[in-house]
């Protein structure tokens, strides 16, 4: 028995204290590396939100947490971000995702005060087709998002994408990404316009 | 002292040309495919690599004495391993967009097999000196092949390079080129030219 304990640790001891020393280099690298890592995050989730809510807002502050569903018993984290101008609030933002067609699809969505017209959205992360499915971060279809009504949008394949309504015309050879999109704003936005009314953030109206 | 200069000599022009990665050994070729749409990315990726080549093969090589041989490949790959996490921390704290455009590309450097490839046959049989300079002249050779490959597809793609419009305006960019079937075409027409090359020279 005690021979075998020492064949052991004759074979591994290597690899043993290797581990420790690499270990060790690891976290002193993440334990300094970190914070900054999560300052670029907050970073670029904040420019994302000024250029949807841009001149209106001044500063942003996180109202509420929310595990929005994705699936069933699949959920996201979701940060509320509260937009002040003058004092006043000036919109909503919050982060959404879902699945896209290569990859799943990461966007920042706004809103208004009310939680009545979508303000815009922007992609956070996504891998969509070059050229093709990629356009989604582009005008005219990004554009058809930033005045429609915060309630159930709708795809359709033939329209006009200069009018603003609930129907997203999609981009022609990208109906998937362009529906994933669609889908992941509406399946949010419903799940957190509800919280929030029950948390009394926002007036029952809408 | 001149046996000692001509193994330096030997080992540099191994990798920048008698053994450059991926025309001559055919190794490293999924990131050489799937980062290569633009040059920055390629660059970054590039750099990346020949730190984590250079620091495990001076890891390995300092250990060299005391591997055991079947446990050889577990120490190279945790070496790898750490050495790829930090640079994947680095570049999620410094630089953050490259970062999201390589995506689990630079995590993916840990079964870049060239690395593993130069641990075995050079860093764990020869000293420290030559293993660093190994491990230069390897990753020079095989970033220097990305940036030419990328800067091809990036110029057809878009018209650019380093993300500068060098084409005219009147170029109509060939969206194929940044997606997969740009990579593998030009791949395959660069392994066809460097095998040309090397034919003649010898």
């Amino acid at each position: 028995m005690f021979l075998k304990i020492k064949y052991f640790f004759q074979q591994s001891w290597l690899l043993i204290v290797a581990s420790f020393c690499f270990g060790l280099l690891i976290a002193v690298t993440n334990a300094a590396w970190s914070p900054r890592i999560e300052q670029n995050k907050t970073l670029k989730i904040n420019n994302l939100m000024t250029r949807l809510l841009l001149p209106k807002a001044a500063s942003f502050t996180l109202t509420a947490e929310l595990e929005v569903e994705l699936a069933k018993g699949k959920y996201v984290k979701t940060n509320i971000y509260k937009a002040m101008s003058d004092g006043k609030c000036a919109g909503w933002a919050f982060n959404a995702e879902g699945a896209g067609f290569a990859d799943k699809i990461e966007l920042v969505v706004a809103v208004d005060k009310d939680f009545q017209k979508i303000t815009g959205f922007d992609c956070l992360a996504s891998n969509e087709t070059p050229g093709f499915g990629d356009r989604i971060k582009l005008p005219p279809y990004r554009d058809q998002f930033a005045g429609a009504p915060a309630g159930k949008l709708k795809l359709v394949k033939v329209g006009n994408p200069q009018d603003i309504d609930s129907e997203i015309v999609a981009i022609s050879g990208a109906t998937v990404s362009s529906q994933a999109v669609v889908n992941i704003i509406n399946n949010s936005l419903i799940q957190i316009k509800k919280y929030m009314q029950e948390k009394g953030l926002i007036g029952n109206g809408g | 002292m001149a046996v000692e200069v001509n193994i330096y000599k030997k080992t540099v022009l191994a990798g920048l040309w008698y053994e450059i990665p991926i025309f001559r050994l055919m190794l490293g070729m999924c990131p050489t495919l799937a980062v290569t749409a633009a040059v920055r990315p390629a660059l970054t990726m590039g750099l990346s690599v020949i730190f984590v080549l250079v620091c495990s093969n001076v890891a390995v090589s300092l250990m060299r004495n005391l591997l055991k041989p079947h446990l050889r490949i577990l120490m190279f790959t945790l070496a790898i391993a750490t050495f790829v996490t930090i640079a994947d921390l680095f570049l999620k704290a410094f630089q953050p967009e490259m970062s999201a455009v390589l995506g689990p590309y630079v995590p993916l450097i840990i079964v870049n097999c060239i690395i593993i490839c130069r641990s075995e046959e050079c860093a764990s049989k020869n000293g420290l000196v030559v293993s660093i300079l190994d491990g230069l002249s390897m990753g020079a050779g095989w970033t220097i092949v990305l940036c030419f490959l990328a800067s091809i597809r990036e110029l057809l793609s878009a018209g650019t390079i380093f993300g500068m419009q060098v084409m005219p305006t009147a170029f109509v960019p060939w969206t194929a080129m940044s997606m997969p079937v740009g990579a593998f075409v030009t791949l395959g027409l660069l392994l066809g030219l460097g095998n040309s090359l090397g034919k003649k020279r010898t």
